[in-house]
C-alpha cells in the first residue's frame, strides 16, 4: 500500500519535469515574440525613440498627452469601435444561424461547413486584393454586372460612407466559417436526449434553439465573441490592403495609425507609435475584461 | 474526439494568422514602381550565383562582396538586374554585387534598424527624398571624396540633378536617375473627342476644357485622372502659390493664389467629374493602360507599360498657369549606409562610377524612357533623334524641387498636403476650410 503511494509521487514529480520540458518551446517562443516585445513597447512609449534609434530621451507621459489631443487617434478609435460593434455580431450571428441547419454529420453539411471554412484558410491580403478588384467601380466585375442590368455603379470602397461597411462585410465573410466550425462542433456535443425530451414537451424548433442549443454551446459562443472582438479591435490587413485607410481616413483603424506613425511617415516616431499601442492594449484589455464579466454572469443565469 | 478537432482547428487558425502576417506589404504598391514581383529577388540570387562562378576563374585580387538593396520592384528592376549582372561578370576588380529588391515600405522599415544594429547593406538605391531624413539621423556616409577618389567627371552632370544628392553642401549619394512629372495624353481618345491628337493642353484652362470634352461616363472614360493619394504642386506653382520654404521654415500655404487653385481643382473633380472618384495612383496607372483615361500626370515609369499595352500616347510638359509651368522633380541616388567598411565603400564607389558612364546611362534612359542628364550624352545623336526621349527632355526643363532634401517632407505630405488635396477633390470640405486646416497643420509641423 505504502509502496504504491511512493511510487505515484515519484511518477508525478517526474511527470511535472517533462511537462515543463514540453511547454518550454512554447514558452520560449511566447517570451521572444510576445512578452519581451510587450514590455519593450511599454518602455519605448515613454521615450522619443525614432526608427534610427539615436539620441533616445526619456519623455515621461509626453507621448500620452499628445495622443489624447490627436484628432486622428480619436478618429481611429472611433473607426475601430465602429468596425468591432458591427463586425462581431455579424460574424457570430451569421455563424450561429447557419449552425442550426448545418450541425449534422451528414455529407452535405460537412461539405458546406468546409466550403464556408475555405475563405478563412486564405490570407487576408489575397482576399483583400481579390475583393477590391471585384468591387472596383471602373474595372471591377460587380460594376460591369450592375451596368449590364442598367444600375448605376456604386463605388463600394471609394465612398466615405460605404467603405467601412464594405470592409466589415468582407471580414465577416472571411471569418464566419471559422466561428461556424467551432459552434457546429459544440452543437454536436449536446446530448440528443435533451432535444427528444423537448420534443415530447411540444417545443418548436425555435424554442429548442433558444432553450437548448444556445445555453448548451454558450461557453463556445462566449469564446468566439471574445476572440473575434480582440481580433476586430486589432484590425489592420483588410483596410490596409483594400482602402489604405482612406477615403478621408474613414477606414483608418488604430493599428493602421500606429503603423503609419512608426513606419510610414518620417520622423518614424516609434515612441509615439508605441504610446498608441499601449493605449490600444488598455482598451482591448478593458473590453475583454468587461465582456467576460457580462458573458460569464449571463452564462450562470442561463445555467440556473 | 471533439476536443482534438478543436485543437486542430485552433492550430490551423494560428498558422493561418501567421501566414497572413507575412503577406502584408504585398498589397501596397502606390509609389514610383507599380508592379511588385516577388520572385525577382529569387531569380536575382540565382543570377548572382552564376556570376560568382565565372568570377572565381577570371578576376584577380581579393574578392569583395557588396550587399545592395533597392526598391525597383517594377519592370525597370529587370533592366537594373541585367546591368548589375553584367557588371558582376565583366568587372576586373573582383567585385560581386548581391542585389536584393524589396518594396519601398519594406526597405524603409528594415534599413534604419539595420544601420542601427550594424547589419546594413553596403549600397542602397532609393528616392532622393529619403536622403535628408537619413542624414539628419546620421545614417549615411559622407561621400564628398567620391570625385577625387574615383576620378569620375563631376562637371559632366547637370547641376540641378547633382544638387539632389547633397545635404548642407556635402555629397551623400550619386545620381542614378532623375525625373519630373509629365502630362501623358491618349491620342486616340483626343481624336475621338474631336481634339487635335498632336496638340497637348498648354494652360490650366485648356487642360480643364479638354478634360471635360474627354469625359464620357457612359463609356467609363475620364478626361483627367487625379489620384487622391498624391500632391498637386504643379497646379499650386502654376498660379504662383507654394506650400512651404524649406530654407527658412516658412509656411507659404495661406495665399489667395492657392485658394484660387483649390477652387479650380474642386470645380474639376466635384462639379465636372473629370476624374474617377477617389482613385489611387496605381489604379490610375491601370486605367491609363486600359485606355480609359484621356490625360494623366505621372513620371517616366508609365512609358514601358503604355508601350506594352499599345496605347497611342504623347508626352508633354505640365500645364502653365498665370505664373508659368512647373513640375515636381524627383530621382533616385546610390547611397552608402553609415558604418560600411572602407573596402566595401571603395568597391561601391567603383560601381557608382560605372553607373555614371555614358554607356550605362544611355542604356537606362533608352530602355526606361528616363531623361538624360549627362552633358556629353545630351549631344549624342541617337538620344537626340529618339522621339520619346526628346519630348521628355523638353518636359524635364520645368522641373522644380518640392521639399527635396527637407527632413520634414514626408510629414508635410502625409499629414497636410495629401489630406488637403483629398478633401478638396472629394468635396468633403470647401477649399477655404481645407486650406485653413492645412495652414494650421503646416504651422504645427514647422514649429518642431
Amino acid at each position: 500500500m505504502g509502496k504504491s503511494i511512493r511510487k505515484r509521487k515519484k511518477y508525478t514529480a517526474h511527470n511535472q519535469k517533462s511537462a515543463y520540458l514540453f511547454i518550454a518551446p512554447s514558452m520560449i517562443i511566447l517570451s521572444v515574440f510576445v512578452f519581451i516585445p510587450l514590455i519593450a513597447s511599454f518602455v519605448i512609449s515613454i521615450t522619443d525613440m525614432n526608427i534610427f534609434m539615436k539620441d533616445v530621451r526619456f519623455t515621461g507621459i509626453g507621448n500620452f498627452i499628445r495622443l489624447f489631443a490627436d484628432d486622428r487617434v480619436i478618429n481611429a478609435t472611433f473607426n475601430s469601435l465602429y468596425f468591432t460593434l458591427l463586425e462581431v455580431p455579424l460574424q457570430v450571428g451569421l455563424a450561429l444561424l447557419l449552425t442550426v441547419s448545418l450541425a449534422k454529420n451528414n455529407r452535405y453539411c460537412k461539405m458546406l461547413r468546409s466550403v464556408y471554412y475555405l475563405p478563412f484558410v486564405c490570407s487576408m491580403t489575397a482576399i483583400g486584393i481579390v475583393w477590391s478588384m471585384l468591387l472596383d467601380p471602373n474595372m471591377g466585375l460587380f460594376a460591369y454586372w450592375l451596368k449590364s442590368v442598367g444600375v448605376e455603379t456604386v463605388s463600394f470602397l471609394k465612398d466615405p460612407k460605404l467603405a467601412m461597411p464594405t470592409v466589415i462585410a468582407v471580414t465577416a465573410w472571411k471569418g464566419f466559417g471559422y466561428t461556424l466550425t467551432l459552434l457546429a462542433a459544440a452543437v454536436l456535443n449536446i446530448s440528443q436526449s435533451l432535444y427528444e425530451a423537448a420534443q415530447m414537451d411540444g417545443a418548436g424548433s425555435f424554442q429548442k434553439f433558444i432553450h437548448i442549443t444556445v445555453p448548451g454551446i454558450w461557453p463556445t459562443i462566449s469564446f468566439c465573441i471574445v476572440t473575434t472582438t480582440i481580433g476586430a479591435m486589432q484590425m489592420f490587413d483588410q483596410a490596409y490592403v483594400m482602402t489604405q485607410g482612406g477615403p478621408l481616413n474613414k477606414t483608418e483603424t488604430v493599428v493602421q495609425y500606429i503603423y503609419d506613425r512608426g513606419f510610414q511617415t518620417a520622423p518614424y516616431d516609434l515612441g509615439y507609435a508605441s504610446a498608441i499601442s499601449v493605449y490600444l492594449f488598455v482598451i482591448v484589455a478593458v473590453m475583454t475584461f468587461v465582456l467576460r464579466k457580462i458573458i460569464l454572469s449571463r452564462g450562470e443565469e442561463t445555467d440556473v | 474526439m471533439r476536443k482534438k478537432l478543436l485543437c486542430a482547428l485552433l492550430g490551423t487558425a494560428m498558422c493561418m494568422s501567421l501566414l497572413a502576417g507575412c503577406g502584408k506589404g504585398a498589397g501596397e504598391q502606390q509609389t514610383a514602381e507599380p508592379e511588385a514581383s516577388a520572385d525577382m529577388a529569387g531569380d536575382n540570387a540565382e543570377a548572382a550565383d552564376i556570376a560568382e562562378d565565372s568570377q572565381d576563374e577570371t578576376a584577380s585580387g581579393e574578392k569583395v562582396t557588396l550587399e545592395f538593396w533597392n526598391v525597383f520592384t517594377g519592370s525597370d528592376g529587370d533592366i537594373l538586374r541585367q546591368i548589375v549582372d553584367n557588371y558582376n561578370k565583366t568587372n576586373t576588380d573582383n567585385i560581386e554585387i548581391q542585389m536584393d529588391i524589396m518594396p519601398n515600405d519594406q526597405l524603409q522599415q528594415k534599413l534604419p534598424a539595420a544601420i542601427a544594429t550594424g547589419t546594413a547593406p553596403d549600397l542602397v538605391l532609393f528616392g532622393v527624398e529619403n536622403i535628408a531624413p537619413y542624414v539628419s539621423n546620421d545614417s549615411l556616409e559622407d561621400i564628398s571624396d567620391f570625385w577625387e577618389t574615383t576620378g569620375a567627371d563631376k562637371g559632366n552632370i547637370l547641376e540641378n540633378v547633382l544638387e539632389l544628392s547633397h545635404v548642407d553642401g556635402k555629397l551623400y549619394g550619386t545620381p542614378m536617375q532623375y525625373n519630373v512629372s509629365y502630362l501623358y495624353w491618349n491620342k486616340d481618345l483626343f481624336s475621338a473627342a474631336g481634339l487635335d491628337p498632336e496638340k497637348a493642353p498648354a494652360t490650366m484652362d485648356e487642360l480643364a476644357e479638354y478634360a471635360v470634352k474627354l469625359t464620357d461616363p457612359s463609356k467609363n472614360q475620364f478626361g483627367l485622372a487625379l489620384p487622391t493619394n498624391a500632391t498637386y504642386m504643379q497646379f499650386l506653382w502654376a498660379n504662383g502659390g507654394d506650400a512651404d520654404d524649406p530654407a527658412s521654415n516658412t509656411n507659404l500655404l495661406d495665399s489667395e493664389e492657392n485658394l484660387k487653385t483649390l477652387e479650380w481643382l474642386q470645380d474639376l473633380t466635384v462639379n465636372k467629374k473629370v476624374s474617377p472618384e477617389n482613385i489611387t495612383g496605381s489604379e490610375a496607372d491601370t486605367m491609363l493602360q486600359a485606355g480609359q483615361i484621356g490625360m494623366y500626370m505621372s513620371g517616366p515609369w508609365q512609358i514601358n507599360g503604355l508601350r506594352e499595352q499599345g496605347i497611342n500616347f504623347g508626352i508633354a510638359p505640365c500645364v502653365a498657369g498665370s505664373a508659368g509651368a512647373f513640375s515636381p522633380a524627383g530621382g533616385c541616388s546610390y547611397v552608402i549606409p553609415k558604418g560600411t567598411e572602407e573596402s566595401q565603400r571603395l568597391a561601391a564607389y567603383k560601381f557608382m562610377k560605372y553607373w555614371l558612364t555614358d554607356e550605362i546611362l544611355k542604356e537606362w534612359s533608352q530602355k526606361n524612357g528616363f531623361p538624360v542628364w549627362s552633358k556629353t550624352l545630351m549631344e549624342d545623336p541617337e538620344i537626340q533623334s529618339d522621339e520619346v526621349l526628346s519630348s521628355i527632355s523638353k518636359a524635364t526643363e520645368i522641373g522644380r524641387s518640392y521639399n527635396l532634401g527637407y527632413s520634414l517632407a514626408s510629414q508635410i505630405d502625409n499629414d497636410v498636403m495629401i489630406p488637403m488635396f483629398e478633401k478638396v477633390m472629394t468635396g468633403a470640405a470647401s477649399p477655404e476650410d481645407a486650406l485653413k486646416e492645412a495652414v494650421e497643420g503646416m504651422d504645427k509641423i514647422l514649429a518642431q
